[in-house]
């Protein structure tokens, strides 16, 4: 099943590839003395006046509903179809695209954008999984808060993702004798969501925007002052929550004090990942391009480092993490359609944003985006807001030049979606891919965690909306 | 009858056969782990599995899984919590943790949770 699965997931892209690489190859021809900037942008601008209709959203309003209800009402069915329901309605808009629009460009601008947003999180994922961390101390609150705050600054070099995966399980074991669900929420919290706020890498959004042309150390320059009292304030609720939660039964264990520390191969190898991110000749001019077709040099290094670091990983550390690939599998499948379906929503937000004007403060932006990528994914919703921002100040999210000056004229409204799209991905399991990375690792681990539902109602309401509207009153409330 | 502490001595394996598992021993089964399921519930109303017993092994049957061979990869396992039969299973000490592997030809091997590998009773 999973093989016929990849085979789908391979067909697809090849059949994407297929329709679009005449029209790109003869792109390519025209332009040769310029290969990627004036003429495509002048091609983006050309296609933005053929709108495409309201009604292909549709497919990808169904996707997004899909998403958010299928692992929760009809579990096995979802499991089951995701990746064929995920192509089939990206290939609706695909085919709506090329036989309706013409438009073959937006397409391989998608294609593009979704071979390095997987390249990213793939190789993050898989050389993460052979690292090994065990720390044998006994847990406090403090070493707990410790824990989470390590993991919330380096959710910004190795992903949110890659944290994740690296911290939850020595974070379970150190609580083994009294480990309770809110522990695993407030991880979900922190290290999945709200501390991957200050890099591209952190989280997919703000990847997203980075590929978009928002620069590298943009975000931590706007978001940190934002970030650090966010962090303190929902690990003070933390320590205080854990420090009432005192085991009645007197634990015999004996603790050597020792962290120990296996995978070092891994850890070249993410570094290498980090590294690549760079190579890009947006960012340095020497890297040439491979345009016209859809990666870089840059998505050709996470790719390999993905098949690197799973041959080399020990099969012991593999063992011990459970390693499988079912996650990265499922968001692989479920952004082809994500990304394909998106494409006329961005268009039209874009477009209504440029009417409204006015009336959209950063205010309105920080809400929307953040209520949206609660029930959503996160990385969609913050591109949908970004086209709308830029929309307001007629500018296009398709031209990395403009969402340049857009970085520069109006940081707030940036700096609005960037903190909600990545703040909110907390508020639900599904807001961010990790959560459910983590549910499902605890839940392995033999934690009861709450319902959806549950989730909602007894933490992330009462804990981090107080905070999100503490956010938005210092820091959006009456700006912009 | 083997006693668990037995077929582990002795390496014994289980066999599994699409969604049905069958064990070289009986036990209690105190909680359960497959996929993303966490198991607890072994009442005969319970949807998602059957528990049957024999004089001299056990089999369980996973509704919600057609095929346990192509469901649990490689570095994934089966998680068992477990007592032996005629053990006190109010006591912590004789819980058994398990793994499950399901390897080539239908061989089920079973072994004690590694020191890594984390299922809380």
């Amino acid at each position: 099943m999973h093989l016929n699965r990849n085979y789908l997931l391979i067909i697809f892209v090849f059949t994407f590839l297929l329709f679009t690489s005449q029209n790109l190859f003869a792109d390519s021809l025209n332009s040769l003395q310029d290969t990627t900037s004036q003429v495509q942008v002048e091609q983006d601008i050309e296609h933005e006046t053929d709108l495409p209709s309201a009604l292909s959203v549709l497919p990808f309003v169904i996707l997004l509903g899909m998403i958010a209800t299928g692992p929760l009402f009809y579990h096995h069915f979802w499991e089951k179809y995701y990746p064929v329901i995920a192509i089939l309605l990206g290939l609706v808009t695909v085919f709506y695209y090329i036989f309706f629009l013409g438009d073959t460009h937006s397409l391989v601008h998608t294609a593009a954008e979704y071979l390095s947003f997987i390249a990213l999180l793939s190789s993050l994922f898989v050389a993460s999984g052979g690292i090994l961390i065990r720390v044998d101390k006994k847990s406090t609150p403090w070493l707990n808060a410790g824990i989470l705050l390590f993991g919330s600054v380096i959710a910004n070099i190795i992903g949110t993702t890659g944290a994740s995966m690296l911290l939850i399980r020595p974070f379970i074991k150190i609580n083994k004798e009294r480990i309770k669900p809110y522990h695993i929420i407030f991880f979900i919290f922190l290290v999945s969501n709200i501390g991957g706020a200050l890099t591209p890498i952190g989280d997919p959004p703000l990847f997203l925007g980075f590929l978009r042309g928002v620069e590298f150390f943009w975000v931590i320059q706007h978001v940190w002052y934002i970030w650090l009292p966010t962090i303190l304030v929902v690990t003070a609720v933390f320590i205080f929550i854990d420090s009432r939660n005192v085991s009645t039964v007197e634990s015999k264990t004996k603790y050597t004090g020792k962290i120990e520390f296996k995978g070092i191969k891994n850890v070249f190898f993410l570094l290498i990942i980090v590294i690549s991110v760079f190579i890009d000749p947006a960012v340095i001019s020497w890297v040439p391009s491979l345009s016209p077709l859809p990666i870089g040099i840059r998505e050709i290094i996470m790719f390999s480092m993905v098949i690197i670091s799973y041959k080399q990983a020990d099969e012991d550390i593999l063992r011990a993490n459970e390693f499988n690939f079912d996650p990265i599998r499922e968001v692989a499948y479920l952004f082809v359609g994500i990304f394909a379906t998106m494409i006329p929503a961005l268009q039209l937000i874009s477009h209504e944003a440029n009417l409204l004007g006015e009336k959209l403060t950063p205010g309105i932006f920080y809400w929307a985006t953040g209520i949206l990528s609660a029930f959503l994914d996160n990385a969609p919703t913050y591109l949908n807001f970004l086209s709308a921002e830029m929309g307001k100040f007629g500018m296009n999210v398709n031209i990395p030049a403009e969402v340049l000056s857009f970085e520069q004229l109006h940081p707030i409204y940036l700096s609005a979606i960037s903190v909600a799209a990545v703040f909110f991905g907390a508020m639900t399991y599904i807001g961010n891919g990790p959560n459910f990375m983590v549910k499902s690792i605890s839940e392995r681990s033999g934690i009861k965690m709450p319902s959806f539902f549950g989730y909602v109602v007894k933490y992330s309401l009462p804990i981090l909306i107080p905070i999100f509207t503490l956010v938005w009153l210092v820091f959006y409330f009456q700006k912009g | 009858m083997k006693s668990i502490k037995e077929v582990l001595e002795e390496k014994k394996s289980g066999l599994f056969f699409g969604n049905r598992v069958l064990l070289p021993f009986t036990c209690h089964i105190l909680k359960l782990n497959i996929e993303n399921d966490l198991i607890t519930d072994f009442s005969p109303s319970c949807k998602g599995v059957h528990i049957s017993e024999n004089p001299d092994f056990m089999e369980i049957y996973f509704y919600d899984y057609k095929d346990i061979g192509e469901v649990i990869t490689k570095y994934e396992a089966i998680k068992m919590i477990v007592v032996e039969k005629g053990k006190d299973v109010f006591n912590p000490k004789n819980y058994i943790k398990l793994a499950l592997h399901p390897e080539e030809n239908n061989q089920l091997r079973i072994e004690k949770l590694g020191e890594n590998q984390i299922f809380i009773a």
